[in-house]
């Protein structure tokens, strides 16, 4: 099938009736938890994917794919009007966006925002049903020895890209795979880690540890310091932005477009550096490089741009490979495995009303998400005048709901409790969770694989070198980690990655 | 100089830690050979690594100057997690609408703005609300009341 029968062929699942109410109630909350600072996209997805049982495959992915890009408008709101990141990816966001808002100019702001992340969605959807058909046609070649090294790179690459010390990130990677090994062997059915709880036959649950991580250690960190936001008096005014800003703009938010679906490709990407680079490459570029940070429109354009183009495009590793890029595919993995459904290659050949709905879903939800956000920008507004002493405990009831019934285990409210202290721990040691969660997901697969090529070659540890494509991969990491320990690259990720 | 609140030295002792237990529980699985990998073999090769890492970063935090711990306020953590966890010891025996009005009462003690007229009414809230949308709409597999004679 031709690229057009396929977009066809997925527009008539993403225009039922069933799914197209599932992808509105994705972008609505989506935009509701990029609004508020407390919580983020992962945890409301792992909070939803119990609810995800009872509904079809792609409409749950669609549902869930939803909340994710439409948490990057949301974003976008919050750090214009207040000055604090409604989500991670919104951070560069505040800098030119809430000088805007203190010059009058709220409204265009967000109108350019929302501008940019459309026709950034529309672009990103694209690129993915052009890029993901040739990879996952690669993918389907991969041996177990291939597979074991597209995962160091990627790993790697997810150390490469978190914030501070690499050391610490590796090691949170390796621990990440541990914890995935815990349960029952598949192989030997001998369990490991389980250390006598019943509960852990199956391993350690993922909703349980992600919840645990994202949800109630963050609120734990935030509840330390100052809980509300400043509040959000002052006026919004026209909305849709001047002709002269649009035109202004328009290189700014073709380059955050194209450098966002690059980025979310790779592994560890996604939205939040996509929106860091979008900004650097601005200042770059432009030729009035001190406007920014003083309010330029571009400084808003591109980044929201990139975001969305990051969030979308980071689908294609996940649904091609069944490699997450970052925590929030993760979560998609473990949504498709709840119903059965490996993640890889074979999905888009064995399933492609699920690939091709899901894409189509992402245009569709990038309309309703302008019609959400542009006219009905006082509606989001007014959630930020919820006190966050009201949002906490409510936010924690929806987790320990979440973690009870993906199982019906008491015993996973236990691991969440665990786990949310040794979350405090780490955002305490500044070890940064994201690696963790995706080497949490990788590990099973990791020791499948590794365990599949050893026995090919019979214990050989070289196939992994002469094989030419695992070969290219490991050259790849290698690479990755001699710039990241190179000083002057280091200096310049150091620069980056800074707030 | 003094470690006793330096940031990576305390991640490193942890990841130390964590190596330790992976590496103790591992030695009772089969090790196997890289050809015929037992059950215990990955975990080991991770434990070793993992150690070797947190030593690293444990013995690089004693020569250069870095990041100290800042204050450590264990009131909200501790009293979140009191509510997770009674949440897992209630739920199958209260119901759902006891044990979340119990673990939202519990949790408002994480915050110092609490206010319980506030906490009951969200307590309330919740408990309908989620009721209306997990068990009504949704139809989760969850007990309501409690089961006294179950």
């Amino acid at each position: 099938m031709d690229l057009a029968s396929n977009i066809a062929a997925g527009f008539a699942v993403a225009l039922t009736a069933q799914n197209l109410l599932y992808c509105f109630v994705g972008v609505l909350l989506g935009t509701m938890v990029g609004v508020l600072p407390g919580i983020g996209p992962v945890t409301t997805v792992a909070m939803l994917l119990p609810i995800s049982f009872a509904l079809a495959p792609v409409s749950a992915l669609i549902l869930l794919a939803g909340i994710y890009y439409g948490a990057q408008y949301g974003g976008s709101t919050t750090a214009i009007l207040i000055n604090i990141p409604g989500e991670a990816s919104s951070v560069v966001t505040t800098i030119d966006g809430h000088q805007m808002a203190r010059q009058g100019r709220a409204g265009p702001a967000l109108g350019i925002a929302a501008i940019g992340s459309f026709f950034a969605g529309c672009v990103a959807t694209l690129f993915i049903s052009a890029a993901a058909p040739p990879l996952a046609a690669i993918a389907l070649e991969f041996g177990p020895a291939e597979y074991f090294s597209l995962m160091v790179c990627g790993l790697v690459a997810a150390v490469v890209l978190a914030h501070g010390s690499v050391l610490k990130a590796i090691a949170m990677v390796v621990l990440g795979l541990l914890l995935g090994l815990a349960g029952t062997d598949v192989n030997s059915g001998i369990r490991r880690f389980t250390f006598g709880f019943q509960g852990l036959a199956d391993g350690i649950e993922f909703v349980a540890l992600s919840m645990a991580i994202y949800g109630i250690a963050e609120i734990a960190y935030k509840l330390e310091g100052k809980q509300d936001w400043a509040d959000v008096s002052q006026a919004i005014g026209r909305v849709w932005p001047a002709w002269s800003d649009i035109i202004h703009c328009v290189p700014a938010i073709l380059r955050g477009t194209g450098l966002g679906s690059i980025l979310g490709v790779l592994p560890g990407g996604g939205a939040l550096l996509a929106s860091f680079a979008a900004y650097t490459l601005e200042k770059k570029v432009a030729r009035t490089p001190r406007a920014f940070g003083k309010g330029d429109i571009r400084g808003v354009a591109a980044p929201e741009a990139a975001n969305n183009a990051g969030a979308q495009t980071s689908f294609v590793p996940m649904l091609t490979l069944g490699i997450p890029s970052n925590p929030t595919m993760a979560m998609m993995i473990g949504a498709l495995m709840i119903h059965g459904i490996a993640p890889g290659p074979r999905v888009m050949i064995e399933r492609p009303e699920l690939f091709w709905g899901v894409i189509a879903s992402m245009w569709l939800g990038n309309l309703m998400l302008v019609i959400l956000n542009l006219p009905l920008v006082g509606v989001w507004v007014r959630l930020l005048r919820i006190p966050y002493r009201l949002l906490f405990p409510a936010i924690l009831a929806f987790c320990c709901i979440g973690a009870y019934v993906i199982n019906s285990n008491a015993f996973d409210l236990f691991v969440m409790g665990f786990f949310a202290v040794f979350g405090y721990v780490c955002l305490k040691l500044d070890c940064e969770p994201a690696p963790l969660i995706l080497g949490f997901v990788l590990g099973p697969m990791m020791e499948e694989n590794l365990r599949r090529a050893l026995l090919i070659s019979r214990g050989d540890f070289s196939v992994f070198v002469t094989e030419p494509l695992s070969l290219a991969f490991l050259v790849a990491a290698l690479l990755l980690l001699a710039l990241v320990a190179a000083p002057a690259i280091r200096a310049k990720r150091e620069e980056a990655l800074q707030e | 100089m003094n470690v006793s609140r330096s940031k990576d030295f305390w991640a490193g002792i942890m990841f130390l830690g964590f190596a330790a237990v992976a590496m103790v529980a591992a030695r009772g699985y089969t090790l196997g050979s890289a050809g015929r990998m037992g059950p215990g073999y990955f975990p080991m090769v991770l434990g070793l690594l993992l150690g070797v890492l947190g030593l690293i970063i444990a013995a690089r935090s004693l020569l250069t100057a870095d990041n100290r711990i800042d204050g450590l306020k264990l009131q909200p953590l501790l009293f979140l997690v009191a509510g997770v966890c009674l949440f897992g010891l209630l739920i199958e025996r209260l119901g759902l609408v006891l044990t979340l009005i119990a673990v939202v009462a519990v949790a408002a003690f994480a915050s110092r703005e609490s206010r319980s007229v506030e906490v009951a009414a969200l307590a309330a809230v919740l408990a309908v609300f989620s009721l209306a949308i997990f068990v009504y709409v949704l139809r989760l597999p969850l007990l309501v009341w409690p089961n006294f004679f179950g």
